[in-house]
């Protein structure tokens, strides 16, 4: 069989399936003209990669420190919380919110996303509020209770089914300064309320004690049944929240 | 710094390493890579979140690239090409005559490919993209990124041997 130089090329850059790759592998080692040809492709690379080599500069240190003292920017195609707080507060989820309750989170949100010098802080969601933040994703989808709050103080509360059979868990995220209460929806994580959460004594560890009053005004307002206990919890989740 | 910023960071020796194969010379190859890495600021809005940091600069670069060398095209005509009289500075870091001596024949080779075909190249070859990462960020088809990939490949072995390089 003969192979052209886009097939051996394919071999040599690893985008040939294991098998097609050990039959060319054959034919090279009982052809000695195919075996050069192979080998011909594998030293330019070598040499390619040696000819422009990745090496330190001492110019990156500018540029590191450009990169670090640019300003964070809140992204348009997946609008942060503040970008969230309008279509949050129409109409459709007033219930939720609850009028009170709603108020003080508008307030001391604003007040902590508006504040001089404040950091960069929330997570992405996309416009009809589902949390596109993978780390959040992933720790809604897998952390129990039990397992406290992560390195960056991310941490599950409650996990309870609402009134249409939705799981919903609330959750907090210290390095977010924020908490809030996400439910499932088409396996989706759908954000239904947030509140600003600082956690005690700044240590990220113990985040897993409070939940805000409107986030738990929210909890109470969607709660069907008692939320699960641990093993309920664990069963949940490892049934992939269906 | 955010994730964003940390993982730009981490990317700079990557970034100046396509800038170089891109650039002829070295303060050409400097100033691609700041360019791209201020419009990566500019317009880290646009870079979605779970989708590679990699691909997403250095198709900016390749975009700035691409603009520069329209410009610069359109003043060939008035104004010697600076770049031609710019040495390859080879590399100190290189021990041996006879590997410094390689590395610049192959720059020299490389350089002297079109740009399609050394986008492919220093992408592929030099950087180890796959050749779907890669055709994102030249922004063809799968199939044209193979196709300049082995234009680009052949023209590379035949200049060489030309010049007694083995490849």
């Amino acid at each position: 069989m003969t192979y052209n130089d886009e097939t051996l090329m394919r071999r040599v850059d690893g985008e040939l399936t294991p098998e097609a790759g050990a039959a060319i592998d054959a034919a090279a080692a009982a052809d000695p003209a195919l075996g050069a040809r192979l080998d011909a492709l594998r030293n330019l690379r070598t040499l390619a990669r040696e000819a422009v080599p990745l090496a330190p500069d001492p110019r990156d240190r500018d540029l590191a420190r450009m990169i670090a003292t640019s300003g964070p920017r809140p992204s348009p195609r997946t609008p942060r919380l503040l970008d969230r707080l309008g279509a949050a507060f129409a109409p459709r989820h007033a219930p939720l919110w609850g009028g009170l309750a709603a108020a003080s989170f508008v307030l001391g949100l604003s007040f902590n996303w508006l504040g001089a010098g404040a950091p960069e802080r929330g997570f992405a969601v996309d416009a009809k509020g589902t949390i596109a933040d993978a780390a959040l994703v992933r720790v809604l989808d897998t952390r129990l209770t039990a397992d406290g709050a992560d390195d960056r103080g991310r941490a599950v509360g409650l996990t309870f089914r609402d009134a249409d059979g939705r799981w919903c868990r609330t959750f907090q995220s210290a390095d977010a300064g924020v908490a809030g209460l996400a439910c499932r929806e088409a396996d989706r994580w759908r954000l239904k309320a947030l509140a600003p959460f600082q956690p005690a004594a700044g240590d990220l560890r113990t985040a897993s004690a409070d939940i805000p009053v409107p986030v738990l005004a929210a909890v109470d307002a969607g709660l069907a049944d008692d939320p699960l206990d641990a093993a309920a919890e664990a069963r949940a989740r490892d049934a992939g929240w269906n | 710094m955010d994730e964003f910023q940390t993982e730009l960071v981490d990317l700079l020796p990557r970034l100046r390493r396509f800038a170089r194969v891109l650039a002829r010379s070295d303060a050409d190859a400097h100033d691609l890579v700041q360019e791209t890495v201020e419009r990566a600021l500019t317009k880290r809005g646009g870079f979605r979140l779970g989708t590679r940091l990699d691909s997403w600069t250095f198709t900016i670069m390749r975009r700035i690239f691409i603009d520069q060398r329209r410009s610069s095209a359109r003043w060939a005509r008035v104004v010697a090409p600076a770049d031609d009289v710019t040495p390859n500075i080879p590399d100190a870091t290189m021990a041996g005559e006879d590997l410094r001596a390689d590395a610049l024949a192959v720059r020299s080779a490389l350089h002297a490919l079109p740009d399609d075909q050394r986008l492919a190249v220093a992408l592929v070859l030099i950087d180890g993209l796959s050749y779907a990462e890669a055709a994102q960020v030249m922004g063809v088809p799968a199939g044209t990124l193979t196709s300049r990939l082995v234009r680009g490949r052949q023209a590379l072995i035949q200049t060489l041997a030309e010049q007694g390089v083995s490849a």
